[in-house]
């Protein structure tokens, strides 16, 4: 684990009327213990991360309480950890990083919803959505719809998002139906507080299990029952729903004097809204707004009668609904014109994006469009336009002064990060054997496809990326080069990918990035990683695993042994061998490198093989050279990959290694002292410095002043 | 009616911009006042640019208001940078408004892979926010928070959080910004240092007009964003006899704006074969300077004999196996070394070099009929890590620098002098001929081409060749007119500099910024 997460789980248990304060995602952990959970299950990946990993850390209080907790396979197993609850009374989660993780769980979460469950059944989705997305943009809501699963998009504050929490479990239980609640990006990292209470002991768990099975046809999906889940979604379990929405009022309505206008918006999008009315002049700081709101804490199902009561007498209501398709818009305007409502005017995707996230600036102007279009008494629309138009200025006046736009800068691997090495290696051989296929994955390592690397070719998923290669493979004239995490291995790499591509005998080469653990997601723990804790079992080798599986070329290289590493994969491109051929990389060692100013000429050849942040550039000492010299900053962790990178690829004769003797011997420094003496009557002016013995106080190289307090 | 203070910080992945998000945090809440905090850590976590949003309402024990979540842009009250570029990228944004936005930022630069990556010179021209700060923000403050944490011993976040309180824009007491870090614990006292530091050197640069946070000028170190800068290698060489006379000879025979640039030639050429070979460089400046003189260069500050000078002096003292070996066994390089090592008195380095000499370089330091026999059957190069920090490694160095004397024998110095003199030739045949500064400044430029070691130097030595035969020494070519001419120089140069992955990408191209830039 990266880091430990003991003063988390200390908040875990607070009790009634205590004040817990913190992030938005932890909220729902604490919340989920006070709804008497039985079981949580999930799949890490932000936002959502932090649930799994407090409550990975939180055993002692889950034992006490008597919670199952685990951290599924992938978010297929954690969705189908729910049919725990289709038959019997037990109250259970499950979490992942939507969309791509309802993607993966869908089959399961299918059979559920028609199934239906007895015991309240909660999917907290983040819903990775807009900025600091890192996967496909789509949204959740057209699952929850095709399904009949409940989507909750709750207001993002803390209160109201527990407050969710604990409904969302009430609602599932009201309607048999398992209800998703959705947590945007920054509503997971959201800081604030709310009251706290008691934790709740599940009803059944390992400290009261359930004795008896219950059998019961109509939970399986065959026919007739599958007929009559259906039917039953839409005629016993929807009508069951719209009555404890409306019975709980988990949708607010906020009264506002322009009642001519008015807007519908997803819970989700309440803070963004109001700080926009705010800019206007048309909310004051607590939220109280001049135009009606209408905030849909529910977003599927919507409630006619609800609706149809918000804009009766409107003239113009503005929906807004991010993401795309627009299915709020279009729900409210059938379910006006089937009440026969005409009057007011649904204006939503027509001032507002289609597409993309509703940034502060988006909805911003939005409403301005909005409230041009309808005119309402009583609003000032100079000062609007005015409000609008200073930050399109703004805009126009730094683009000037800047000139050229600043550089972007996308995240990269990190200082010392193990899988660069392979890349590099990657590019050399790319340039050496010319063009190659690469079929990418999901992970750190989907970074090689951005500069300087540029490699990768296709992403299509987590631990997909071999089964992404099996038609490249015999269309191809090289062999195809797959890379994988051990992340995406477990997570699906090894049945969909491996077991398949050596059933079939494919020829390609597999790459694996094995670094112990899911690092893009937070460091968590997979089957082969090395540390697992005694609850864990002991690690399943993916040598071992690949072996069994009937993998006869495979090869294990130290990563950081760029030469090497571009060796195996030079063989694996080229062995007569057919079948498929995998390469595990792994290892780290670490020995720090220095860039001679002088003997540089600043072609840049070992930044395009690196791209490691501390290699970096500095101005030339030399006043005759107008260019910049490469440099390696204090930054540098000593991984060595940029003095292997020019080595392998013949670059220059810049680098050197550098090792300090950090506490040298007397017989160490008796050696030293006559290599000075020779090295500096021979290199003429001033030897360099002759150490001294000196209380050994340093910290050495690697302890440079930087992240002291990280 | 009290509105909530907004404030964003951007930062780097890696800068502890969370921490000091945190401490944000803690220290409003010691004031009793409702705050909130966003951020989007995924990025932050590797390296990319990434921002922290916070929102304090500046009312004791109020009843919370309702806080956004992302910033929005010309509604910051505070805005907080750790590098310069995310000061531009804030601008751009429209995070950064007269109105009432103060801006505090670091002044130091960390460069973009897409700036690094680019031969030569690929840095953005950073002043140019420099020069927008003041314009653009009601309020700047503006200096390298880097240096000053490293001075104080800590991170960058504490010294930012030092200038952000003390610009006057935060509503909390130096008290309760203080108390936070202390309630933060690890690394406390480091963070306070760096915090005093920062506070302190923000309140002197305010309160008062516009002028007194006027953008400074970067000094040079700090434009690479690396400060400290080693002695240069050259200064010893400085002394060598006979300088003095070529000194009379740059007085005598060169106008005053040149002296100092052809010192430096005449010095380093001194010192890399020997004097006669410095007089050298000063004849064939001389015919650079007659044909400047002739296109009345000295309008222009002698323009051209500027660049000449420098990149002949680069170019007659190219990178040999000889030269690499001698200047790797300098007291003044040992010296270098166990500063970038940080290393300590007492503790003693080992410096290994990585070479790997290909058969073409050892055939460079060869007589031209064995360079030849070794050039037909040049097999790739041989691997050698030689302890150059070791008596043995140390004279196996010493004894290829030793070979100096010989270079004039080998086969790569009579090439290089042959090219020379093609590529001078050049300059004055078309420079007299067209007396178009223009046009000989193009030639002179691609000088740039012929450096680097290996495939690189292959690469763009072939290139540079090929552009005196076909354009500057073709007769069609010239045919065409100067202007023509011009161009097509520029062009091919421009070219074969250009290197594959250095076409940026599509994405870039465009100036376009990826998603998780949009707000960053």
């Amino acid at each position: 684990m990266e880091r430990s997460f003991k003063a988390e789980v200390a908040k875990l248990r607070l009790g009634a009327g205590q004040t817990f304060t913190g992030e938005g995602i932890l909220a729902v952990t604490k919340a989920l213990l006070q709804s008497g959970v039985s079981y949580v299950g999930g799949y890490q990946g932000a936002p959502v991360s932090h649930l799994m990993d407090v409550l990975a850390d939180a055993r002692e209080l889950l034992d006490e309480l008597g919670v199952h907790f685990e951290a599924c396979g992938n978010e297929a197993g954690a969705a189908a950890m729910l049919g725990a609850s289709i038959n019997y009374p037990l109250r259970g989660a499950a979490t992942w990083k939507s969309v791509v993780g309802t993607n993966v769980a869908s089959d399961a979460l299918s059979n559920l919803s028609s199934a239906g469950v007895v015991g309240g059944a909660l999917i907290v989705i983040g819903e990775d959505y807009g900025e600091g997305a890192s996967i496909i943009q789509e949204r959740s809501h057209s699952f929850a719809q095709k399904s009949q699963i409940w989507l909750l998009d709750p207001r993002p504050n803390l209160p109201s998002i527990v407050r969710f929490v604990e409904k969302g479990f009430e609602l599932s239980e009201a309607s048999n139906t398992p209800v998703m609640l959705e947590l945007r990006i920054r509503a997971c990292h959201v800081h604030g507080s709310f009251e706290t209470k008691d934790n709740v002991a599940p009803r059944h768990s390992r400290r009261n299990p359930i004795q008896k099975p219950v059998f019961s046809l109509e939970r399986i999906p065959l026919p007739p029952a599958n007929y009559t889940q259906e039917k039953h979604k839409i005629d016993v379990r929807l009508p069951e729903a719209l009555k404890f929405i409306q019975r709980e009022q988990l949708n607010e309505f906020f009264p506002g004097d322009l009642r001519q206008i008015g807007i519908i918006l997803q819970g989700g999008m309440y803070n963004t809204t109001i700080r926009a009315l705010q800019q206007f002049g048309l909310a004051d700081p607590y939220g109280e707004s001049r135009i009606p709101l209408y905030v849909l804490n529910v977003t599927y199902p919507l409630v006619p009668e609800e609706i149809t009561r918000f804009c009766s007498g409107k003239r113009a209501v503005l929906v807004v609904e991010e993401g795309q398709p627009a299915h709020i818009e279009e729900a409210i305007n059938s379910i006006l014109r089937r009440a026969d409502i005409n009057d007011p005017h649904v204006i939503g995707k027509d001032v507002l994006p289609m597409a993309g996230e509703y940034t502060g600036e988006v909805v911003l102007n939005g409403l301005a469009a909005f409230l041009g279009l309808t005119l309402p008494d009583g609003v000032d629309l100079k000062a609007v336009e005015a409000v609008r138009a200073s930050v399109e200025q703004a805009k126009t006046r730094a683009a000037e002064l800047l000139g050229a736009p600043v550089p972007t800068r996308p995240p990269g691997f990190c200082i010392g990060c193990p899988e660069r090495p392979v890349f590099t290696a990657l590019k050399l051989i790319e340039k050496e054997l010319g063009g190659i296929h690469i079929s990418s994955d999901i992970g750190c390592h989907t970074f090689s496809t951005l500069q300087p690397f540029n490699l990768g070719n296709t992403v299509l998923g987590y631990g997909l990326s071999l089964a992404a290669a099996s038609a490249m493979g015999p269309n191809f004239g090289k062999r195809i080069i797959t890379v994988m995490g051990d992340g995406g291995f477990w997570h699906q790499g090894l049945t969909t990918g491996v077991a398949n591509a050596v059933f079939r005998n494919d020829d390609g080469v597999l790459v694996i990035m094995q670094n112990g653990y899911t690092s893009a997601t937070g460091t968590q723990n997979i089957p082969s990683s090395p540390d697992l804790s005694a609850k864990e079992g002991s690690p399943i080798a993916i040598e071992s695993t690949l072996r069994g599986l009937g993998v006869k070329w495979l090869e294990r290289v130290p990563n950081y042994q760029v030469a090497d590493v571009a060796d195996a994969l030079r063989r694996a491109m080229t062995t007569e061998q057919k079948g498929l051929k995998v390469i595990i990389a792994d290892g780290e060692w670490r020995t720090r490198f220095g860039i001679d100013d002088d003997v540089c000429t600043g072609d840049r050849a070992c930044i395009r093989l690196s791209g490691c942040p501390s290699l970096t550039i500095k101005d030339s000492p030399d006043p005759l050279r107008s260019e910049p010299v490469t440099t390696i900053n204090s930054g540098c962790v000593g991984c060595g990959l940029c003095g292997e990178a020019a080595h392998a690829a013949a670059l220059c004769p810049s680098f050197h290694r550098i090792e300090v003797i950090q506490n040298p011997t007397g017989w160490d420094r008796f050696m030293h002292g006559i290599r000075q003496g020779v090295i500096g009557a021979l290199s003429g002016v001033g030897a360099a410095s002759t150490p001294r013995s000196q209380p050994r106080n340093d910290r050495g190289v690697d302890a440079a002043p930087t992240r002291e307090a990280r | 009616m009290t509105r909530p203070i907004t404030i964003l910080v951007a930062a780097l992945g890696g800068e502890g911009g969370g921490v000091l998000a945190d401490w944000l945090i803690e220290a409003a809440l010691h004031e009793g006042f409702p705050t909130q905090k966003t951020s989007i850590p995924g990025v932050s976590q590797r390296t990319g640019a990434t921002t922290y949003y916070v929102e304090i309402y500046p009312e004791k024990d109020a009843r919370p208001p309702v806080m956004a979540l992302v910033p929005s842009p010309g509604s910051i009250d505070l805005m907080a940078a750790s590098e310069l570029v995310e000061a531009g990228r804030a601008m751009q944004n429209a995070f950064i408004t007269p109105e009432r936005t103060t801006l505090v930022a670091s002044t130091h630069r960390i460069f973009a892979t897409s700036e690094k990556m680019v031969p030569s010179d690929g840095r953005y021209d950073a002043q140019k926010i420099l020069e927008a700060a003041p314009k653009v923000a009601q309020k700047a403050v503006l200096f390298d928070m880097s240096r000053m944490a490293q001075e104080a011993g800590t991170v960058i976040n504490a010294v930012l959080f030092g200038a952000m309180a003390g610009s006057g824009a935060l509503p909390l007491s130096r008290a309760a910004c203080e108390a936070a870090i202390r309630g933060a614990g690890k690394g406390a006292e480091a963070s306070l240092r760096g915090f005093a530091a920062g506070f302190e050197h923000a309140v002197s640069t305010l309160p008062g007009d516009r002028a007194d946070h006027a953008s400074p000028p970067l000094p040079p170190g700090e434009r690479a964003g690396v400060r400290g800068n080693e002695q240069d290698t050259l200064t010893p060489t400085l002394s060598l006899p006979g300088r003095g006379s070529e000194s009379d000879r740059i007085r005598r025979e060169f106008p005053e704006p040149l002296h100092a640039l052809l010192e430096q030639g005449v010095a380093r050429l001194a010192d890399y074969q020997d004097v006669a070979y410095a007089d050298l460089y000063l004849d064939r400046m001389r015919g650079v300077l007659a044909v400047d003189r002739e296109a009345g260069g000295e309008a222009g500050g002698w323009k051209l004999t500027q660049e000449a000078a420098r990149l002949l002096a680069l170019w007659m003292s190219y990178e040999d196996t000889i030269r690499v070996a001698d200047l790797k066994t300098r007291a003044s390089r040992f010296a270098r070394v166990r500063k970038e090592a940080a290393a300590k008195d007492g503790q003693i380095v080992v410096v290994t070099d990585y070479l790997k000499p290909s058969a073409n370089e050892i055939a460079d330091i060869l007589p031209p009929a064995w360079a030849a026999r070794l050039r037909r059957n040049a097999g790739a190069g041989r691997a050698v890590k030689l302890r150059t920090s070791d008596v043995s490694g140390f004279l196996a160095m010493r004894l290829m620098a030793a070979m100096k004397p010989l270079r004039r024998r080998s086969a790569r110095f009579i090439e290089e002098q042959a090219l020379i003199e093609r590529w001078l030739g050049a300059i004055k045949r078309l420079g007299f001929a067209v007396l178009d500064a223009e046009l000989s400044l193009e030639i002179v430029l691609c000088a740039k081409l012929v450096r680097g070691y290996g495939e690189t130097w292959r690469k763009s030595h072939a290139a540079f060749v090929k552009i005196l035969d076909t354009l500057v020494e073709n007769e069609q070519a010239v045919a065409r007119g100067a202007d023509a001419l011009r161009v097509a120089i520029r062009k091919a140069r421009e070219a074969a500099l250009a290197y594959e992955e250095a076409k940026p990408s599509a994405a870039t191209a465009k100036g376009k910024p990826v998603i998780w830039m949009k707000q960053g």
